[in-house]
């Protein structure tokens, strides 16, 4: 099993480190991918894709874009759970929406990781609150300054290493 | 027998359902249970790896939509009080069975094993309340508790 795999079934038991690795990953592999379900989504107005054992919903309304989340095959819904507002240009929305579904693909692989032989807790869904694709993430909700220096600073060399690693 | 005029019975009858508003609706509370930091046995044998992982609870005495927090874990070195650890701001939902409590079981922080750490966890945020107001929480775990992983020696 590769370490990607691992972190499919791993879910809430991911450390943070990886879970910011892991957007970065998934951002890099799935950058077409993203680009065309932004396409959809600008469209159509809405997108529905499944990762791990969970699905997301992409609505896009009034400019600004939500998603919601469940795990497969349950009746219960997390709505609304983060949400972008998009630009005026198309290209930097495409741009933001790849970055947007990152992100929730590592919510909803933390929060609905595959089924394992380890039975999962039943509690609510957890997210960290700044997404990794700004800077308030790194600056935890404070000065934006410190958090670019952070930002530089941070490496996820090692972890990515790991996950290019098939 | 004497007449009582409607429009006074109208206002006792409202005023008796004001007073019983007060005094049957609690105000609402929150408060947080954080457990002591400690190795996780569990992720070791799930994993195997070595990590000081910290519960929170919070408990409300009304439904909460979710709680947001930030929390940290702090070390005693050289005599002194140090943050070892904090993670990222934290928000969780409740769920439909249990709608007053929100439960964090995946703050985990990676250590390497080795002599003993005293631990103490801490945290801080907020309660945001199904009618949409927020309640603010903090609290500790306590005195600190030794652990044999010391967290940043990666």
């Amino acid at each position: 099993m590769s370490y990607f795999q691992e972190c499919l079934t791993s879910g809430g038991l991911l450390f943070q480190e990886e879970r910011r690795a892991l957007y970065k990953y998934l951002l890099e592999i799935n950058r077409d991918f993203y680009t065309a379900q932004a396409h959809v989504l600008l469209k159509e107005g809405t997108v529905t894709r499944s990762i791990a054992n969970g699905e997301a919903t992409f609505i896009l309304k009034n400019k600004k874009v939500n998603y919601s989340a469940r795990m497969l095959n349950s009746p219960e819904i997390h709505s609304e759970i983060r949400e972008i507002k998009l630009a005026r240009v198309k290209t930097r929305n495409i741009r933001k929406l790849q970055k947007f579904f990152a992100q929730s693909d590592v919510d909803i692989i933390r929060n609905f990781p595959l089924p394992s032989r380890y039975p999962r807790e039943e509690s609510g869904f957890g997210i960290s609150v700044y997404p990794f694709y700004t800077l308030t993430y790194y600056a935890d909700g404070k000065n934006l300054l410190k958090g670019l220096v952070r930002k530089i600073r941070t490496s996820d060399k090692e972890i990515l290493v790991k996950l290019r690693t098939l | 027998m004497p007449k009582v005029p409607s429009l006074l019975v109208v206002g006792l009858l409202a005023a008796q359902f004001l007073v019983l508003q007060v005094t049957q609706s609690p105000e609402p509370s929150c408060s947080l249970n954080i457990e002591r930091p400690h190795y996780s046995t569990s992720l070791y044998e799930i994993q195997n790896v070595d990590a000081i992982k910290l519960n929170i609870t919070s408990t409300c005495n009304v439904s909460q939509k979710y709680t947001q927090l930030s929390a940290d874990i702090q070390k005693i070195q050289n005599n002194r009080e140090v943050t070892a650890y904090s993670f990222d701001n934290q928000r969780r939902s409740s769920t439909t069975k249990s709608p007053n409590v929100v439960t964090f079981k995946d703050l985990i922080a990676p250590c390497k094993k080795g002599a003993p750490i005293s631990y103490r966890g801490t945290a801080q945020g907020y309660v945001y309340l199904e009618g949409g107001k927020r309640v603010n929480v903090k609290g500790d775990s306590g005195k600190f508790v030794a652990a044999g992983c010391l967290i940043g020696a990666q």
